[in-house]
């Protein structure tokens, strides 16, 4: 009989980390290139130590990864010339001394060498791997729709976009970046769109993240008072068998 | 509970951007003012359950494994380098930048500040200054006697002393350009000093490649946009309410945790 109350902590549990996903989200709301999330559950069968009227399958609950939104962000006018957002699917890759890293933040500047990098000093790579160079001597910078760099009328670099086959082989890194867990080689992306002076904002919807946040906690709610009311079953039944003697 | 901190995170970073929102709004009318911009960015992921891990010895893997993030983070608050507007002013000693390129400033400790800053003004002894008093570099030296001073384009400063029919040239302006500007620290008072970041200054005439010219009698207005800095400001407060919330439902879910009798 206790079956049920472990039933309802498994639940409990998930919907913990959901609401800590919950909290991510919305305290991303604001984040450039973040994607959303939302915790995915399954019921887990397992055998139960004994029911009453025979053996049945007792089913728990139990997280079935996390459900990563790839879907375009808003793109958010900032008139910085450095700025990019990508508009269809594909990452902008950079280097670290950790290795590739994979992003949709385009907030890009220009090192002390001269060198595109993003706001942590990492430098963006272009389509071949290789580092952009720009001479802020030479004038404005133009970006072209296919991540074509160029300062007047001269072409210094293209900015890669890379795609992934299957997004899900992606990690979160942090700082808006995501890592490649597995050997799948990124392509790349030939049908996404750069656009100068603009960044993509993340693609939380706060509505959503709060309904859903009312619901877990109305759900988590729900569950304590399955709990409590078991809890409440078997303390009646000890007593009734007692007298029963 | 982590939500109760990453909302705590949430708050905290829209504190910050609502700082830099005010001071935005604070420095609309601040000659040559740069706008910035908090940049956040979200912190590090609890992995509970790695993507690609085997789940079974068929060779299947986890498609996408369980990734709790801890929040958010103000990363740099960078400064967006856009001119300015044009603001005329009539002033002989107001010089505007168009283009690329800082004045040079020596600080009273000796070393050498960059403004975009042109309003300046003439000391007691006939020095261009700044309007703190600071002498611009190189030094420029207005005669008593002038009565008219012009500054071209490309910094060339003349002045027509009384008496005389023709201008006479008493100095030439230089700017100073960064590889990086983002890379200026800023010091208050609109000025601004080299870093690592930012690289060597690089000093050339106005007007030369890569080098703003300079107009007479206008000032360069802040890149403050007051509608875009008022739209940011109620994102960011709604989304501060909303980390608030995150906040109040996590804490009913532990009392709610609480309230199971025992």
């Amino acid at each position: 009989m206790d079956n049920a109350i472990y039933v309802g902590l498994s639940k409990q549990m998930i919907l913990r980390k959901e609401m800590d996903i919950i909290a991510n989200n919305i305290a991303n709301m604001d984040t450039t290139g973040f994607k959303v999330e939302s915790m995915m559950q399954k019921t887990d069968p397992q055998q139960p130590a004994y029911t009453f009227g025979g053996p049945r399958p007792v089913k728990f609950v139990s997280p079935d990864g996390v459900a990563r939104d790839f879907g375009q962000g808003s793109l958010v006018k900032t008139d910085n010339p450095l700025d990019m957002a990508i508009e269809g699917e594909g990452f902008f890759q950079v280097r670290n001394s950790q290795g590739a890293r994979f992003t949709r933040d385009g907030r890009f500047t220009v090192d002390n060498n001269g060198r595109l990098v993003n706001q942590k000093g990492e430098a963006v790579l272009d389509d071949a791997g290789g580092e952009i160079q720009i001479d802020p001597e030479k004038g404005q910078v133009s970006v072209g729709a296919d991540g074509t760099l160029s300062q007047g009328n001269e072409r210094v670099g293209k900015v890669g976009m890379y795609d992934f086959a299957t997004p899900g082989v992606l990690e979160k890194a942090g700082d808006n970046q995501f890592r490649n867990t597995s050997n799948q080689q990124p392509t790349v992306a030939a049908e996404a769109k750069v656009r100068q002076g603009y960044v993509e904002s993340s693609n939380v919807k706060p509505v959503i993240e709060i309904t859903r946040m009312v619901e877990v906690s109305r759900s988590y709610e729900r569950t304590a008072k399955m709990i409590d009311s078991e809890a409440e079953l078997s303390r009646r039944s000890v007593e009734r068998l007692g007298k029963l003697q | 509970m982590q939500a109760l901190r990453t909302a705590a995170t949430g708050m905290a970073a829209q504190q910050m951007n609502v700082e830099v929102i005010s001071n935005n709004i604070a420095n609309m009318n601040t000659v040559a003012f740069k706008k910035q911009r908090a940049e956040f960015q979200d912190l590090l992921y609890q992995t509970f359950e790695a993507a690609g891990t085997q789940s079974s010895d068929q060779g299947t893997i986890v498609p996408t494994g369980v990734q709790v993030g801890a929040g958010v983070k103000a990363g740099a608050v960078y400064r967006v380098q856009t001119q300015g507007s044009m603001t005329r002013t009539d002033n002989p000693y107001d010089l505007a930048i168009d283009g690329r390129g800082y004045f040079q400033v020596l600080m009273p400790s000796g070393e050498t500040a960059y403004t975009r800053a042109g309003n300046f003004a003439v000391n007691d002894q006939g020095q261009m200054v700044t309007q703190d008093g600071y002498l611009i570099e190189p030094a420029i030296t207005i005669p008593a006697d002038a009565v008219q001073v012009t500054v071209s384009k490309t910094g060339q400063v003349q002045a027509l002393q009384a008496g005389q029919t023709a201008p006479s040239v008493v100095g030439q302006l230089e700017l100073s350009t960064f590889i990086n500007e983002g890379g200026l620290q800023a010091l208050g008072d609109n000025l601004y000093k080299e870093t690592a970041a930012s690289g060597a200054p690089t000093n050339g005439t106005p007007g030369a490649v890569g080098v703003g010219t300079l107009v007479q009698g206008y000032t360069e207005a802040s890149n403050v946009d007051a509608v875009a800095e008022i739209t940011a400001l109620i994102v960011a407060q709604r989304a501060y309410e909303m980390n608030s919330k995150v906040i109040s439902t996590a804490d009913n879910m532990l009392a709610t945790a609480n309230q199971v009798k025992a």
